[in-house]
């Protein structure tokens, strides 16, 4: 029986920026993938030749890198993504966009499509190209090019047209914002350094600590068995599995019991979203008041403290933050957080994160991120069993110190052969989360470049756009184009998106999902398997990894990558001469892509003589050995908990600073963000506690994850996972809608039983959800992923989605002032049930446009179709 | 014969077996083991999953169910000339010889059993014996299981674990006995939960002592109220128990466990100091 008749290797991690994780055997069979399936590592290697790695926790209970790769469910059901009726089928143009008259920039998300070649779409866009950048300079073209996608290198899905207008005069980057990590980010590096996301990079060997010295774990918004399905695997699963064997207390401290805590958790405290703040300042009310942190580590190993203790006493507000003051702030009862501090006084405890979730993404999320630091420096960390690790990227921006499993001798790259832009280096940019006012042709200021990538200094850097004499935003060529589901203030971006100001926009991408539909041109992209590439992963908590990515099937429809589109426009542009002469060669070199795979191979790191470009290409990948001495590497943070002045932090004082003086003396009437973190009731644009004015109207503080069953707004349209319980909620109307958690006190309140259907509101508008009834969220609050794929009912301010894309109404105010990251989690938002059957008559027409619509599978691109055929 | 181990408390829930299963039929066609799966509907291997407790004492049992290929499959019985035996034991559906036979998937006691509407054939698992019969040692389930909740091999090898495990079906299910080639291990009982604590000062009451009774009278258990006040018994059958809290210097309470549909968890027992 022929089970396949070709095999190859991908890396199926969906990072992008030229990482990868995930990787997993591909097999075909006439053409077709017919099975995608983990790679047994045994076939190949011995663990001798790996150099295999034991860890011996408590109870003699061991952890190992095991022979095959864990793969998570995303790989697993890829194929659906590569054949979903959702692909856009060939180049579409918006029908009623006429770059010779009317461009109708008032009806992008409503217009219909129509078929177009290759040909005129290239012609048209290089028409546009040569249009703007002549009437208004080559700063008028916003390249939103960054974010989560496939992870391929030569035919990277995002910034490859940076690449192109590099050559053509420049372009503006739309800089990725620190999404995983904000409140790390623009929080935590001023308390202690951590450049470049502020989470712990001193994590060598501190698996072995924790399972042996630690006595709980405080798994903080951590979901590790969702968030690390996208970009490292199962091993994070395993790992928890391994401490919970050795005795460590799993304790989740989350608004919602997350798919972590429904498995491991021994205890779980239902903080109320966004007020962990006020938990974390009566913790350390206790101890200061009860005199057990430790006082000797503080005195050598902090500045300020005595700044922090003046505030947590109650001297500078007149107000103690005694457990009693925090309970209605943050809905745990008082005595359950004295004895939350008062074990963790007496208890080796670490902290786990595993990025995103309401915890890091809220309003003022600074301040959480540095108390957290504070109260961890409060008990000596780096000490045995006292630290902060995570359960994801662990070899984050090819730092092996981050993980803390032993690592491979190299950390494998893709970069000689990566064909986007390198993350942090931009000549021109507009951060992520105000490019509202970029496509709207504002003027405005605001302080770091803010890309993830950038050290603690950047934050004190002004920048503003457009710099003066410049138009501004023209056109947005976006590779990308899930902005509204994804980032900050969906509903004012798809407002942006129509605006005048804007008279080109562009897309290319496989799927015709969220802001496509807003698009004037549309250029279908092709995905894994269907092209040949490079490919690394380093977060499997394995070994590092490199892939010869051969492709298995032709393109799908007239799909071409990312890099061979790009390469399309180069053909057209080049044709008008000038700057634009012998475009296509200046771009591509004229190398094929086995040529850029081989050169790929060779820069990647590893060293010449363990190379062997034939083995490697025919075997589909190669493993690298865990290095030589890993156990001999220090545990974590130990050398700085031994000595602080000979391993400093990378503070200004080189210890954990309570009390920063960069953000004192730069932004002196910053109360938001003072040198001091603080509990913060409301400001800079955010008014969303149960105590405020607002919650009369909206009395939920909603809580929106990573998606368990998607990765952002990717693999929504897979059939096998949309038939999952928790993935769904099929309406009366046989539509599948996103789920929303609701606590049966709370739905009794409101009138809903399972699989009603209820509208999420506030201000900013309204989004459809399906009713879960369930003891997974705690009262007050309500609970609802991003990422859901859009069906935009009323666009805008103020409008309708049905789709269930929560970030459409989720607020467009930045973490604060000073600090340019998104808020998309913990703000407020009404419930109320609806009758969809009366709402599909007060909207007939945007409720009978889904005619080719499966619940199945949900969106069909045909329904934006001009004619399209059944 | 073969046998699949499931050990439920190492179940993530990740449904990785669910969507391999799914991988390997839905869109393929393996005749004459099986034709393609539908794309969405059937679940020749499903996770099914419970929501235990209530806040803030709240956990998913998660139990991914599979064909027991059991001894006395009631397909065999019903309809002989349309299954037959694979060479490890698997019962396959022929599916020329089933066609139209809409009527098997009704007979599995288990629900494993799928009519599939569009080709008008019964389909179940296969156990993935085109894959064992070519190479391959276990099912695709087993295969995309990363944390060691499935295990696959000879009966013979898994004598210790089969003689712990519960057959054929976990939890609470009542299993039709049929001889199924399953076997689950720690699968859960009932649980009572909840927290101690004195209102008027703000503590938790640690160490409290927390007796459970049965309907009978008799103490099944004694547990302590550990650091932060929580007490947990985890044994519990499906019955009604009376749980007795004692703390040193307040009132005795006793309150009623109802266990026999649901877990309990206690909304948190504010004691009285002793007058």
């Amino acid at each position: 029986m022929r089970l396949s008749d070709e095999t190859a290797v991908h890396n199926l991690g969906l990072e992008s920026f030229g990482g990868g994780a995930n990787i997993v055997a591909v097999d075909a069979l006439d053409g077709k993938v017919v099975r995608i399936r983990p790679v047994h590592f045994d076939r190949d290697y011995t663990p001798e030749e790996l150099n295999y790695w034991r860890l011996t926790g408590r109870n003699g209970v061991e952890f190992e890198p095991g022979m095959k790769s864990y793969t998570p469910p995303f790989p697993l059901v890829y194929k659906c993504r590569t054949y979903s009726p959702n692909r856009i089928p060939y180049p579409l143009k918006r029908i009623d966009w006429d770059p010779q008259g009317e461009r109708h920039p008032e009806t992008r998300g409503t217009s219909k499509y129509v078929r177009i070649s290759w040909d005129e779409a290239t012609r048209i866009i290089a028409d546009e190209i040569v249009r703007v950048q002549g009437e208004y300079g080559p700063h008028a073209i916003l390249c939103q090019g960054d974010g989560h996608g496939e992870s391929k290198a030569i035919h990277t899905p995002h910034g490859c047209m940076t690449r192109l207008l590099d050559l053509c005069g420049g372009y503006v980057m739309q800089a990725r914002n620190p999404d995983s990590w904000e409140g790390w980010y623009w929080g935590a590096k001023h308390a202690w350094g951590m450049d470049p996301v502020g989470q712990n990079t001193h994590s060598t060997n501190t698996a072995l600590d924790i399972a042996n010295n630690c006595d709980a774990m405080l798994y903080w918004g951590c979901d590790l068995e969702t968030n690390s399905w996208g970009w490292g695997g199962q091993q994070a699963s395993r790992m928890a599995y391994w401490f919970d064997a050795c005795g460590v207390q799993h304790i989740a401290v989350a608004p919602d019991c997350n798919y972590t805590a429904a498995v491991h958790a021994d205890k779980w405290f239902p903080v109320l979203p966004n007020t962990d703040a006020a938990l974390q300042l009566a913790i350390a009310y206790v101890w200061i008041t009860e005199g057990t942190y430790d006082r000797e580590y503080i005195e050598t190993h902090s500045d300020g403290f005595d700044w922090f203790e003046y505030y947590v006493l109650g001297n500078e507000d007149g107000i103690p933050k005694t457990p009693e003051w925090a309970e209605p702030l943050c809905g745990i009862p008082a005595y359950r957080i004295k004895a939350l501090a008062r074990y963790w006084a007496s208890h080796a405890v670490s902290i786990a994160h595993c990025n995103g979730g309401s915890y890091i993404r809220a309003a003022f999320s600074h301040e959480p991120a540095r108390l957290e630091v504070y109260l961890l420096a409060m008990q000596g960390v780096g000490k045995p069993g006292r630290i902060s690790i995570k359960f994801i990227e662990w070899i984050l921006f090819g730092m092996s110190s981050c993980s803390p499993l032993p690592p491979s001798k190299v950390v494998p790259n893709t970069a000689a052969c990566y064909n986007g832009p390198l993350i942090g280096e931009m000549e021109s940019f507009v951060p992520k989360c105000l490019v509202h006012k970029a496509l709207r042709g504002e003027q405005f200021s605001w302080y770091g470049r803010g890309t993830a990538a950038n050290p603690r200094a950047d934050q004190f850097e002004e920048f503003s756009f457009p710099a003066p004499g410049e138009p501004g935003i023209k056109m947005l060529w976006s590779d990308n184009p899930s902005f509204t589901t994804s980032l900050n203030g969906g509903n004012e971006f798809q407002d942006a998106l129509r605006s005048e100001n804007l008279e080109f926009y562009l897309v290319q991408a496989p799927w015709f999902e969220d802001d496509a539909r807003f698009a004037d041109i549309v250029l279908p992209i092709c995905t894994k398997f269907e092209v040949s590439d490079f490919g690394t992963d380093n977060d499997a908590g394995q070994w590092s990894a490199v892939t010869y990515e051969k492709a298995v099937i032709d393109h799908v429809g007239e799909a071409l990558s990312d890099w061979e589109a790009v390469q399309e426009i180069a053909r057209a542009l080049e044709k008008r001469g000038g700057a634009y002469e012998n475009l296509w060669m200046r771009l591509t070199g004229g190398k094929t892509v086995e040529q850029q795979v081989e050169e790929g191979y060779a820069a990647c790191g590893i060293p010449e003589e363990e190379r062997d470009f034939d083995a490697f290409k025919r075997r589909g990948y190669q493993l690298i050995p865990t290095v030589e001495g890993w156990e001999g590497h220090p545990v974590g943070l130990s050398p700085f908990a031994e000595d602080p002045e000979a391993n400093p932090l990378e503070t200004p004082t080189g210890k954990v600073e309570f009390y920063s003086v960069p953000l004192a003396t730069t932004w002196p009437d910053d109360d938001v963000r003072g040198p001091v973190a603080h509990w913060i009731e409301a400001g800079d644009g955010h008014d969303d506690r149960l105590s405020s004015e607002r919650a009369k109207d909206y009395p939920f503080l909603i809580v929106s994850n990573h998606p368990r069953w998607r990765v952002h707004a990717e693999m929504d349209d897979v059939p096998w996972l949309r038939e999952i319980p928790t993935c769904k909620v099929i309406g009366p109307d046989g539509y599948a809608y996103e789920p929303l958690w609701v606590n049966p006190l709370d739905a009794a309140k409101l009138g809903l039983a399972d699989g009603d259907v209820a509208k999420v509101f506030n201000e900013r508008g309204g989004v459809l959800g399906g009713v879960r009834v369930t003891e997974r969220i705690r009262p007050g609050a309500v609970y609802m992923d991003h990422g859901a794929n859009s069906d935009v009912i009323v666009p805008g301010l103020g409008g309708l989605d049905r789709g269930g894309a929560i970030n459409h109404i989720c607020p467009t105010a930045m973490s604060s002032r000073n600090a340019n990251g998104e808020v998309t989690s913990g703000y407020l938002v009404g419930v109320e049930k609806v009758d969809v059957f009366e709402l599909a008559a007060r909207y007939p027409e945007q409720f009978a446009r889904r005619g080719f619509y499966d619940s199945s599978y949900g969106a069909d691109v045909r329904d934006h179709l001009v004619d399209a055929e059944g | 014969m073969k046998a699949l181990i499931v050990d439920l408390a190492k179940c993530n829930g990740c449904r990785c077996c669910q969507l391999a299963c799914k991988d390997e039929h839905c869109g393929n066609d393996w005749s004459p083991y099986a034709l393609s799966q539908p794309m969405s509907g059937q679940f020749w291997c499903n996770v099914e999953e419970r929501e235990r407790g209530r806040v803030p004492v709240v956990r998913v049992a998660y139990t991914p169910v599979f064909c027991g290929h059991c001894d006395e499959c009631p397909l065999e019985g019903a309809a002989p000339d349309c299954v037959r035996r694979s060479a490890d034991g698997f019962v396959i559906i022929d599916p020329e010889a089933a066609h139209g036979r809409a009527d098997l998937a009704d007979l599995c006691p288990y629900g494993r059993v799928f009519h599939n509407v569009e080709l008008d054939v019964p389909q179940k698992c296969t156990g993935c014996a085109h894959l064992l019969e070519n190479g391959w040692s276990e099912p695709r389930c087993v295969d995309a299981c990363a944390t060691g909740a499935l295990r696959f091999g000879d009966e013979a090898d898994f004598a210790e674990e089969i003689a712990r495990a519960q057959r054929g079906s976990a939890g609470f299910a009542t299993d039709p006995g049929i001889g199924s080639h399953v076997y689950y291990l720690n699968a859960p009982k009932r649980w009572i939960a909840g927290t101690v604590a004195d209102r008027t000062i703000n503590e938790v009451i640690i160490g409290a002592d927390v007796a459970i009774v049965d309907e009978a009278g008799n103490e099944v258990a004694r547990v302590q109220t550990d650091w932060a006040g929580d007490f947990r018994y985890y044994e519990c059958d499906q019955a009604r128990y009376l749980v007795q809290i004692h703390a040193r210097g307040y009132e005795p309470v006793e309150l009623v466990a109802d266990c026999t549909q649901a877990d309990v968890v206690f909304d948190d027992v504010l004691v009285v100091r002793e007058t």
